[in-house]
């Protein structure tokens, strides 16, 4: 330890310890900016969406969908996966057919809540990103639709998804 | 033993208790009714005494002392009884009510909650029935008690028999059996790719050249066949061990449905009683073994069905007896399964419906209208009882009164995705029907082709299949009838029924299926019968459950689910549906585009009517007529968009009709290609997302519309 300095300058002391109280806010700071929500990306026509890497559970080639003719008009149909029969929908009928580019190729298998599985198409496989979490609140904060805008940290958007909450809109307008 | 490895043992034994308690209460409902024979009541009595001494010692092998004197208490009741006499009912009472005495308090110890009944009260009263019962039995039986010795029947089985099921059983977690299951279905699934991977070998064998041996081309194919073979022996194998695993998991999924009918004769008994009614319980179809999670869920909606026909159906005794009854009230429950449904039917012969106190009740609860109410038919007069709140009681009592119940049961059935109807005449008693779906099971099936899909459809609903002749069909485009057996029925082109394509009238020799369920029968026309199958039939997952076309789907050999009409459904007399006339045909190979046009232009009015192909879109316009085509260019394999539109172009018949061409890529060379095979638009995917398309065909048809 510098005696000079403990006995001269006590000032230079408080200084020199209060920097260091601010780098390591900072560095508190930085460790909770990096808290993120690991997710699948996939873009449908010019947007991009995602949903919680959480709640994927495969991504399968969109064949031996078997058409339930008569069902509402997001259901593509239904497949069996692990020896269950699924759902199988239509994001892009769910979400009001934003965007268009290519035929979806793919169908994610999503869990929800209480283990209920079903499957969404996709144009092709995801990628898996990580939306910062303090965003993702915000984002949840502002609204309350099934679809919550995120900006990610280049400034882009994403339209993190809640399926229960976007499946339970479209039920309601099949029915209702 | 120490006191963890006791307490330990309670969980189990309160389980082999409830199950004893249920054994001890039907021995005695059969030992109070009058008329059973010697040997019932011989055999009644062994079944009580094994029952209560089997409760006496385990009860006193897990520590329960108290327990074990009550069971003690209620054989020295017992003890001077002849065994060819019914008991008296204070007798069975005192019983009745020292078994729910010590059940309660075995539930209580179990919970480890502190208010357990005193077991020791109960035992007095068992001993002052005891001793009033000696003085009567004395007094009524005569000089037949002395004499009164254990038959044979009684004699010939040891009091120490074990009792049947869960002496030799165990208890088994319900979610590990889910488990199980799972895991059985996903051993099917890999049987299936196994097989379909034996096939795509096989099919690679017959495109490898033949060629001398030692030569690559040989060796290629010998290592060929090793592996189909291989991978062929390896599907039949676990094809086998699914179907046994199969096998003994119904066996341990599936309970007689007695055990929810046993406990309801008492229920029947009490309640009656209570109310000063007479009446008892009959049962058919019984042993039907049914999934013991949907024997669970009936559980709650039958004991209030019971307590309903007790409380509203049946008469007092005096009531009966002024109507030409037998005093005594009968309720029976029928159960059925057929195919992967299960009818329950519980009816009585008591007062009926009262037609006139539902409507006014319904008027008064504010439900319906007045003049609502006098229009609603039987049927919906019915369906009325079900809803929350509806009672036709002005007063609450403690049996009824409070609406609450019968809409326990419509939401129960609502829940398991089955149906309820209730049928009444007054005066002569009312039936009610739930219809649930069965969760476990195969079921027989006549696989029939329509358009590029098959659909599976229960074989004991079908009645015949017949090629159709024109000379047979009757009628005209919209209302078609088929002569069959000297008789006319209803004949529907399946493919219009389900609203895959614009209704057919049967061609010259194409299957003809005579179907037949609740009383009717129509006939159904398919495009190819594939023969029968008995797949395991499930449940439709839960988006599109609600869909009353189906009882489930099942899984064919290659994997790939298959729809299982519902026979009620196809056979229903239905309006002419409300499909519009303004149709348009989506043509385009992938499942999703087509559903995203089939939204945006239902949403528009119009009936789309999807086809895969180039081929199956030529099918749909050779038998029905279309408003407009909407064609993507590409359209995989075989012919594209704009061939499939010059080819309409050709045919004078489709001169009205516009094509609108749509393109994931919007490409010049593909605009001009399509202009110059006469499309009447063309867009991009991205211009229908953007709307464009429902614009887009509102101006082709004006155009054409212009030309004509």
């Amino acid at each position: 330890m510098n005696a000079t300095l403990r006995h001269d300058d006590d000032s230079a002391l408080d200084e020199i310890l209060e920097r260091r109280a601010e780098r390591a806010r900072a560095t508190t700071d930085a460790g909770e900016a990096e808290a993120t929500l690991p997710v699948a990306e996939f873009t449908l026509g010019k947007d991009r969406y995602a949903i919680p890497l959480s709640a994927l559970r495969a991504v399968l080639p969109l064949k031996v969908v078997t058409p339930v003719p008569r069902s509402p008009v997001h259901v593509i149909g239904i497949l069996r996966y692990q020896g269950q029969f699924l759902t199988a929908v239509s994001l892009m009928t769910l979400l009001g057919v934003k965007g268009w580019r290519q035929d979806c190729a793919v169908l994610l298998i999503v869990e929800l809540e209480g283990g209920r599985r079903m499957a969404i198409d996709c144009e092709h496989i995801p990628r898996i990103e990580a939306l910062p979490q303090r965003t993702v609140d915000q984002a949840r904060a502002r609204g309350s639709g099934p679809v919550h805008d995120v900006v990610t940290a280049r400034l882009e958007t994403v339209g993190l998804i809640d399926m229960s909450q976007l499946l339970a809109r479209g039920a309601g307008r099949s029915h209702g | 033993m120490d006191d963890a490895a006791l307490e330990s043992l309670v969980g189990t034994f309160s389980r082999e208790a409830e199950e004893l308690g249920a054994r001890v209460t039907r021995a005695l409902l059969e030992l109070e009714k009058p008329e059973g024979s010697d040997a019932a009541f011989g055999a009644a009595y062994a079944d009580l005494r094994r029952g209560l001494h089997s409760l006496k010692g385990s009860s006193a092998t897990v520590g329960m002392a108290e327990l074990s004197a009550l069971a003690h208490q209620m054989e020295e009741l017992l003890a001077a009884r002849p065994r060819t006499r019914p008991l008296t009912r204070p007798v069975v009472d005192a019983l009745l009510s020292a078994l729910d005495t010590g059940l309660q308090w075995l539930r209580a110890r179990a919970d480890r909650r502190a208010d357990l009944p005193d077991l020791e009260t109960a035992c007095a009263a068992l001993r002052a029935a005891s001793t009033e019962a000696g003085a009567e039995g004395a007094r009524a039986e005569g000089p037949a008690a002395p004499n009164a010795v254990p038959d044979a029947a009684t004699d010939a089985a040891p009091i120490d028999a074990p009792i049947d099921a869960p002496a030799d059983g165990w208890w088994v977690d319900a979610a590990q059996v889910a488990s199980l299951t799972g895991d059985v279905e996903r051993l099917r699934e890999l049987a299936l790719r196994l097989e379909e991977q034996s096939r795509e070998v096989a099919r690679r064998l017959e495109v490898t050249p033949r060629g001398p041996a030692g030569e690559p081309a040989s060796e290629v194919r010998g290592g060929l066949l090793g592996t189909r073979l291989g991978l062929s022996r390896d599907a039949s194998e676990a094809a086998e061990l699914v179907d046994s695993m199969e096998e003994c998991l119904k066996a341990i999924c599936t309970l007689p449905f007695r055990t929810v009918i046993e406990p309801l004769h008492r229920t029947v008994r009490d309640l009656a009683r209570r109310l000063g009614k007479e009446a008892k319980l009959s049962a058919v179809g019984a042993e039907a073994a049914l999934d013991r999670r949907l024997l669970d869920r009936l559980r709650a909606p039958l004991v209030q069905m019971v307590r309903n026909a007790v409380d509203h159906g049946i008469e007092a005794p005096a009531a009966r007896e002024r109507a030409g009854k037998h005093r005594e009230g009968i309720i029976a429950i029928r159960v059925e399964q057929v195919g992967n449904e299960v009818f329950i039917e519980v009816s009585d012969d008591g007062a009926g419906l009262d037609e006139e106190r539902i409507r006014s009740a319904a008027v008064s609860r504010g439900v319906v209208s007045a003049e609502e109410a006098a229009r609603l038919d039987d049927r919906q007069l019915g369906a009325l009882i079900f809803r929350p709140g509806f009672t036709t009681r002005a007063t609450a009592t403690g049996v009824s009164g409070r609406g609450i119940g019968l809409d326990v049961v419509s939401e129960a059935v609502r829940t398991l995705h089955g149906r309820v109807e209730a049928h009444g005449v007054r005066g002569h008693g009312t039936r009610i029907v739930l219809t649930v779906p069965a969760e476990l099971g195969s079921s027989a099936l006549m696989v029939v082709g329509v358009g590029d899909q098959v659909f599976g459809l229960p074989m004991y609903a079908l009645r015949r299949v017949l090629p159709a002749h024109a000379s047979r069909i009757r009628g005209g485009r919209s209302r078609l009838q088929l002569e069959h057996e000297g008789g006319l029925l209803p004949l529907e082109d399946l493919g219009g029924l389900l609203g895959i394509r614009q209704p057919l009238s049967p061609g010259e020799g194409q299957p003809i299926l005579v179907i037949g369920a609740e009383g009717r029968e129509v006939a159904l026309a398919v495009d190819t019968t594939l023969g029968d199958r008995s797949p395991v039939v499930r449940p439709l997952p839960e988006e599109v459950r609600h869909l009353e076309s189906y009882l489930g789907a099942a899984t064919l050999s290659r994997g790939e689910p298959i729809l299982v009409l519902r026979p009620s459904w196809l056979v229903a007399s239905r309006s002419e549906e409300a499909a519009s006339a303004r149709r348009v045909l989506v043509v385009d190979d992938s499942l999703t585009a087509r559903a995203v046009h089939r939204a945006v232009l239902e949403s528009a009015g119009y009936t789309a009517h999807g086809a895969a192909s180039a081929q199956q879109a030529l099918e749909h316009l050779r038998n029905g007529t279309y408003e407009a085509i909407v064609c993507d260019v590409d359209l995989g394999e075989g012919m594209d968009g704009i061939a499939l539109t010059a080819l309409a172009r050709a045919r004078p018949e489709l001169a009205g009709v516009p094509v609108v061409l749509v393109s994931s890529h919007d490409q010049e060379a593909d605009r001009r290609r399509g202009q110059e095979a006469g499309a009447d638009g063309f867009l991009s995917k991205k211009d229908c997302a953007a709307g464009m398309l429902l614009s887009e065909i509102g101006h082709a048809v004006a155009r054409r519309r212009g030309k004509a």
